[in-house]
């Protein structure tokens, strides 16, 4: 009996102690936080994340250090992430001490006198770059959570909830939003990690990476597993062209991701952790190694961890430029230091994964869930979603839409609904596909959008998938065997080479493609793609096994245009190389010259006011056509247009 | 055991942290490719000695990915977008354009006199500004975005990198 209580007293300091550490940091944090809400001078925010990289932000933040000093405005210059608006990138925050945030954009160079006006005496002067509120009240501007754009996201954000409001880069303003608060907690309160997984089942928290196998679950296999050596994996290889929603959180909230892998590594006795983040993501890297160590100097993460026994390592893999390392097995094979090839199983993960030890691999979305779901529980999280798949999703949305940008949208929203958020598809322009779930996913044609939600069972009847939350409209603007070549030579490059069936098969289908699209397309082309399509099913991995899934939906919901180009070679939407030519319909357009000088190849003939364009030469690239529209016209090729037979 | 050169022993220095068997042949070669822009033979020698494998699985698993290089870096690297959305803004012709003013066959390939290259990018999810370019300086990691491209403005872009009359938009990103 004394022994038992002996322990009990010690055990009892001991998560006393990690509480006090925890509240010593929270403190703190709570203290940098509210001073970033309530500054005591007005604050500038550049949005820096890739997107707004790329539309030019840090010029605009260099520009905007340079004026404030300049002019010796009291003003303070810093960062945060894009709200999800990407079109009208870059943006800015102003934060005044009274705590009203305002978004402008898009920003050039040229606003910045006025966005420091603005943020000294609010006079309006950049009112006209005003999109909305993030918090506060003002006369002209409403809260972005009433833009369009945002109407079928929650009326509060919850996975992204930091998104706009926090420096990514400080660890203090994740604490000071109850940021390391479930793990401090499952620390402090002694829970077991059978207690946590448990409670993670209640829950109810779906897998995010396409499956939805509950992540309680798989946790349970690595826990049981039999070697005491177990290691945590985050497939953070986002390589689906058009999705980029891991993007958002690797450089918008990198610290919830952290948290999240820290209580599946203490719920699966995990020592050790890797996030395997692709190469494309330079600033999701370097942000979360920039987490990593403010986590570790702060003793949430490393060794005995708040003064716990618990210790866990985490670390950064840098992906080098290969789309099948984000399958499970690839990835494993990647952080080894292999060829990301992925493996044959049995052995799962789970029995022997990296270094051949006992792991599990979760997405980055289902990590950064497990804090949110610890803290407000299951009935929090089926608040949103639908019966099959809880809660609420990153999306992002590209293509032939006005609006491309990213939201969080509960599961089982009406697609309908998302294109009006987005919208609508371009002016003139009519819906034909939607394209989801990346190159191994689908094209859905238009006219299934009346029945499609967000949730993969409503795509099932189309012989679809919904996929990792990226959806590229597709107008009629451009013919989708444009989309099917390109994807189908995307998994031709991708394919790690192991079967056969999917290197060799994946060749042929991208040569039947183009021959196709030079006007040679054959019957037996059908029957070829379908014995292709058959092969793969006999892939070792997904990759191969659902490569052929855009060429089947082509098959099957875009019979019309395939048949017009296999059968009748016509490509209506005049946009395939070899069955369109180009030529002058008005040769006394003065116009016509600068198409002659801007063309790459040389492809007009005869003299000025008598020229003609030499269909051999012409590479069909558009220029001339953009140059003088009123002379220049494509057209569908006379001679390619015979029938088949 | 081959000789200890000076140019071996800055390899090393790169990457004297790293323990073999430890999941660290990534690291190792991305950090001698951002310091030399390509990875030489002699570097491959040394990763694989420093991590205790063999060269010959340092360069089978460094070749399995298409971000290493074996070779130096052109003066300019034209990246070019592949993703959905920028194929739906004709990025075929823009990329077929821009192939044929530098006199180039494919993607990959570069022109005589090392000036530049053209290689396949991947969508990385800035799609508001499709089509898009990535222009590079792989050796001092600068790279420019250029985005809402019509072939015409392409074409011209490539004809002012032929002639060295090119101006960064200032669009950086961290590379």
């Amino acid at each position: 009996m004394a022994n038992i209580s002996r322990k009990d007293t010690k055990l009892h300091s001991e998560t006393l102690n990690i509480e006090d550490s925890y509240t010593n940091i929270r403190e703190n944090a709570d203290l940098v936080y509210s001073e970033w809400r309530n500054p005591i001078r007005p604050r500038i925010d550049v949005a820096i994340d890739t997107s707004s990289l790329a539309n030019g932000a840090l010029a605009i933040k260099r520009e905007l250090v340079k004026l404030v000093a300049e002019r010796n405005a009291v003003l303070d210059v810093s960062q945060n992430h894009g709200y999800g608006m990407q079109w009208l990138n870059p943006l800015v925050t102003i934060t005044w001490p009274d705590g009203t945030s305002i978004v402008y954009g898009p920003v050039k160079l040229g606003n910045i006198p006025d966005i420091i006006d603005e943020a000294i005496n609010r006079s309006g002067a950049a009112l006209h770059l005003g999109i909305g509120l993030l918090s506060g009240d003002h006369s002209s501007l409403v809260n972005l959570r009433e833009h369009t754009f945002f109407k079928n996201e929650p009326g509060e954000r919850r996975l992204i909830k930091r998104i706009g409001f926090t420096n990514p880069d400080s660890i203090d303003h994740y604490i000071g939003t109850r940021g390391w608060s479930s793990f401090a907690r499952i620390l402090y309160r002694g829970m077991t990690p059978d207690d946590v997984r448990q409670e993670l089942l209640d829950g109810g928290l779906g897998g995010r990476g396409g499956g939805g196998f509950p992540a309680g679950m798989k946790w349970n296999f690595l826990a049981g597993a039999s070697d005491s050596e177990h290691y945590m994996v985050c497939n953070a290889d986002e390589g689906d062209p058009g999705a980029w929603v891991n993007r958002v959180i690797l450089e918008g909230d990198p610290h919830l991701l952290l948290e999240g892998m820290a209580i599946a590594a203490y719920a699966t006795g995990s020592q050790r952790g890797f996030i395997y983040i692709r190469d494309e993501y330079p600033l999701g890297v370097e942000r979360v190694r920039n987490a990593i160590k403010q986590a570790e100097e702060k003793g949430l993460l490393g060794s005995n961890i708040l003064g716990s026994q618990f210790s866990f390592q985490l670390e950064v893999v840098r992906g080098a430029g290969s789309y099948v390392c984000g399958e499970e097995t690839g990835l494993l094979s990647s952080i080894q230091g292999q060829r990301g090839q992925p493996r044959i199983r049995p052995p799962f993960p789970a029995q022997a994964g990296v270094f051949m030890k006992p792991s599990n691999v979760n997405n980055v979305e289902t990590f950064s869930h497990v804090p949110l779901v610890l803290q407000n529980g299951s009935s929090w999280y089926k608040e949103y979603g639908t019966e099959a798949m809880r809660g609420t999703r990153l999306f992002s949305f590209s293509g032939d839409i006005p609006y491309t940008g990213f939201m969080e949208l509960p599961f089982g929203t009406p697609m309908k609904d998302v294109l009006e958020s987005c919208g609508g598809v371009n002016p003139g322009e009519k819906l034909v596909a939607i394209q989801s779930g990346g190159p191994l996913g689908s094209l859905v044609p238009a006219s299934a959008l009346p029945n499609l939600t967000l949730e993969n069972s409503s795509f099932v009847p189309y012989d679809a998938m919904m996929g990792s939350g990226g959806i590229v409209w597709v107008s009629d603007r451009t013919h989708l065997i444009i989309l099917n070549e390109y994807i189908s030579e995307f998994v031709e490059e991708e394919s790690c080479g192991r079967c056969t069936t999917c290197h060799g098969g994946n060749q042929r289908m991208t040569e039947i493609f183009r021959r196709i699209m030079a006007g040679n397309g054959r019957r037996e082309d059908e029957f070829n793609l379908k014995m292709i399509d058959d092969t793969l099913q006999h892939s070792n991995c997904v990759h191969g096994q659902f490569s052929p899934k855009p060429m089947r939906n082509l098959l099957q919901h875009f019979r019309h245009e395939y048949d017009a180009l296999v059968v009748d070679r016509k490509d209506s939407t005049l946009t395939i190389p070899a069955m369109t030519q180009f030529r002058i319909t008005n040769t006394a357009d003065r116009r016509i010259e600068d198409a002659v000088t801007i063309c790459p190849v040389n492809a007009f003939r005869g003299e000025v006011g008598n020229r003609s364009i030499d269909d051999e030469a012409c590479i069909r690239c558009g220029a001339c056509t953009e140059i003088a529209p009123n002379a220049i016209v494509r057209e569908s090729r006379v001679d390619t247009a015979q029938s088949i037979i | 055991m081959p000789l200890e050169t000076e140019a071996r022993a800055e390899i090393r220095s790169l990457i004297s942290d790293l323990e073999p068997d430890d999941g660290k042949l990534l690291d190792a070669l991305h950090r001698v490719q951002h310091r030399y822009g390509y990875l030489s033979n002699e570097a491959l020698e040394v990763i694989a000695e420093h991590l205790k494998m063999f060269p010959s699985h340092v360069y089978g698993a460094a070749s399995f990915y298409d971000e290493y290089r074996f070779d130096p870096p052109a003066s300019t690297t034209i990246r070019w977008c592949s993703g959905p959305a920028c194929r739906l803004e004709n990025s075929n012709g823009i990329r077929d354009a821009m192939l044929a003013v530098f006199d180039l066959k494919e993607l990959g390939d570069r022109t005589n006199d090392n000036q530049v290259e053209m290689i396949n990018g991947q969508c990385n999810g800035a799609c508001e500004l499709a089509p898009l370019i990535w222009i590079e300086k792989q050796i001092e990691h600068k790279r420019d975005v250029v985005g809402k491209l019509s072939v015409t403005k392409a074409i011209e872009l490539a004809r002012a990198i032929s002639n060295g009359e090119y101006i960064e938009e200032g669009h950086e990103t961290a590379f």
